[in-house]
């Protein structure tokens, strides 16, 4: 055990005790090696399972948001004298603390309705770098100690650096401490890293028909399994427009065109709202490569209205809010 | 039956041959990956490989099929069957796991009251060719919890096995097998040596294969406990996405839906999964399975007690995609376990 997780394990701990939350959202050692997975803790007696390490993955910001509008919607049959709140504390890294500023920002639940336990985090490891390490071959044991990652294959046991093994997004991120938080178990210096679009520009850079001959190439990988979606914590729509039949934006079929248009859309809902988290790319079975368009968007977002997606509570996305001085040469003179 | 010998280089050869006189789906590798796929023109199977990352029902059972096109006309709806005109075609190298599901699938697809004719016909134009597992693919693999076998070779009409490195058993186990051999080129005849060194090597992957579930010991359990306290500790952390069901081989749920264009229309059948919100969903608004708890349910109650009700088999192969592959790293195995402890 480390210290920080120690520390979210007593915070966890005490908030439960004092009944000061319903729940704590955190992750857990998981069955296979080098995986954790997400776990719902509601008696302090529990907090033992929490972990923390580079094997968290995913962004527990959209279990947050799931849990409370589950409750809301169950408050609403219930008359206002007898209303309860509910509390969710959740173990919040950069990207998750990001994701629950842009939650708050778009109201969907209270700042009083969550407790940000803060972790600190230098980043995640990569599954599909981890299989191209290991060239497809199983990983029937690994461990992490500090920056050597070690894996046992079939073929005998390798070492790793860990930034060989991170995923993109998170050696391109500076938030290595949340950018909210109500508990902090530790703090580390923010990452030196390099230009986070170069990935961006380069492909940018690319003839128009190659950017589509890759684009075409990763969207016809897509089987429609729409786990990108829901485990976005910023895709949180009750309905969402891929399952409307009444216009069919999204056929039925898994034809290329429809694959394109489901994730055309979906990134396009993005626009000033992805922290880059790289949860979509990370639970993709098909290894589908979307961050390399999300990224385009954050470059947008950050060179025509100088925002950055959820990092400042009071700076709401560019695309719900106005400003006078906002660009509009793309309506008056478009390109 | 014939039981023949070929070198590994060889093999690949066949492969190739094969493919340029019929439609062959086979393992292609794609980065780290591997998955099954028609082959080009003088594009090579990948042989050498543990499991693919999609199972290969899509063959039998694709993701999309068109069933019917329709035309509004001034006398009416003109119907117009779409059912193709299949080509013959070789399943080449499927691992027993998946073998077996077709299997499963047939019990589906292919009853004596209702049969499908879109998948049956797929199922008769197609000569399939197994692959035994000389070692267990994945330490996840659990086949022989559930009826299957590291070189079952039920349902196949080859089945090529590994005698060491460099050469491989050919056994021809059915006349669609056999109208494949002389593709196979001249071949020595296998002998009493060779095919008691598969037997050692068949009771040797079986042995190395560690993960196991009490997968028929549930049964009774799932029985009695439609409504149980633990239906509620499984189903929080799911994505409700459909990576589990559609990587499965023996997931089979599908939908039909029309597309209309103008006047012309086509009726869609489309692979399915109970993990979606809208799987089961009526037209009404209501859903008899309101949220991931009763879906995951459907999920194990339909592989392990309601299929076998039915057909009197366990649907699951032991493949162990859906444990390798669920983002949020929920462990059937553990799941079946831990309902075997309640």
């Amino acid at each position: 055990m480390n210290d920080i997780e120690k520390n979210i394990r007593e915070e966890a701990k005490r908030l439960l005790d004092e009944n000061l939350v319903d729940l704590v959202i955190g992750y857990q050692e998981g069955t296979l090696p080098l995986q954790t997975a997400p776990v719902f803790i509601s008696s302090g007696d529990e907090v033992d399972k929490l972990v923390f390490n580079s094997c968290c993955k995913q962004n527990l910001a959209i279990y947050v948001h799931a849990a409370l509008k589950q409750h809301h919607q169950a408050q609403e049959r219930v008359k206002p004298e007898d209303k309860k709140q509910k509390v969710v504390g959740v173990i919040a890294r950069g990207c998750t603390s990001r994701s629950l500023v842009i939650h708050l920002q778009e109201q969907q639940y209270l700042r009083e309705e969550i407790v940000v336990i803060g972790v600190p985090c230098s980043g995640y490891i990569d599954k599909n770098k981890l299989a191209e390490k290991t060239d497809g071959a199983e990983i029937v044991a690994g461990s992490v100690d500090g920056d050597t990652v070690t894996v046992e294959t079939a073929k005998g046991t390798t070492k790793l650096k860990l930034d060989e093994v991170l995923a993109g997004n998170c050696l391109t991120c500076a938030y290595n401490n949340p950018v909210i938080s109500d508990f902090s178990a530790g703090e580390i210096p923010a990452r030196d890293c390099a230009d986070e679009f170069a990935e961006v520009d380069e492909f940018a850079a690319l003839s128009e028909s190659e950017r589509w001959d890759y684009f075409s190439r990763e969207m016809n990988k897509c089987m429609r399994c729409f786990a990108c979606r829901n485990i976005c914590p910023s895709c949180y729509c009750a309905s969402c427009f891929a399952e409307q039949s009444q216009p069919e934006w999204v056929g039925a079929g898994i034809n290329p065109s429809d694959n394109q248009v489901f994730q055309v859309m979906r990134m396009f809902h993005m626009a000033g709202r992805c922290v880059d988290c790289g949860s979509c790319v990370e639970v993709c079975a098909e290894g589908i490569d979307l961050r390399k368009f999300l990224k385009k968007l954050d470059q947008d977002d950050q060179n025509l209205y100088g925002h950055k997606a959820g990092v400042k509570l009071d700076e709401p996305s560019p695309l719900a809010s106005f400003r006078e001085n906002d660009r509009e040469t793309f309506i008056f003179e478009p390109e | 039956m014939e039981a023949k010998l070929i070198k590994k280089d060889a093999l690949a050869e066949v492969v190739k041959r094969i493919a340029g006189q019929k439609l062959v789906y086979a393992p292609v590798k794609d980065g780290s990956r591997v998955n099954f796929k028609y082959l080009d023109q003088g594009e090579s199977a990948f042989l050498d490989y543990g499991n693919s990352t999609n199972a290969p029902k899509n063959i039998f059972f694709p993701q999309t099929e068109t069933m019917m096109r329709y035309t509004r006309t001034d006398k009416g709806n003109k119907l117009v069957s779409a059912q193709e005109n299949i080509d013959e075609m070789v399943l080449f190298g499927v691992r027993p796991c998946d073998l077996r599901s077709f299997k499963l699938l047939d019990m589906v697809f292919d009853q004596e009251k209702y049969s499908d004719p879109y998948y049956v016909k797929r199922r008769q134009q197609t000569t399939i060719v197994a692959m035994a597992c000389r070692q267990p693919p994945s330490s996840i693999c659990f086949c022989t919890s559930v009826g299957g076998h590291p070189y079952l070779s039920d349902g196949a009409d080859i089945l090529i096995s590994e005698l060491d490195d460099n050469e491989f058993l050919v056994e021809f186990l059915s006349s669609k097998g056999e109208s494949l051999a002389k593709l196979f080129g001249s071949l020595d005849d296998a002998t009493d040596t060779s095919m008691a060194r598969k037997n050692e090597l068949s009771e040797a992957s079986a042995a190395a294969i560690k993960s196991t579930i009490p997968a028929t010991e549930i049964k009774p359990w799932l029985d009695e406990n439609f409504d149980h306290p633990y239906w509620d500790t499984i189903h929080q952390s799911c994505l409700a996405c459909g990576t589990c069901s559609y990587l499965c081989p023996t997931c089979h749920c599908f939908d039909i839906k029309d597309e209309v264009t103008g006047d012309d229309g086509l009726r869609l059948r489309t692979w399915d999964s109970c993990m979606y919100s809208i799987y089961s969903k009526e037209t009404s608004g209501h859903n008899p399975r309101p949220g991931q708890k009763q879906r995951w349910r459907q999920r194990l109650m339909h592989k392990f007690k309601y299929f076998v009700d039915n057909f009197n088999a366990i649907s699951c192969v032991g493949c162990g995609r859906c444990v390798a592959n669920c983002p949020v790293n929920t462990d059937i195995r553990k799941v079946v376990s831990d309902i075997a402890k309640l």
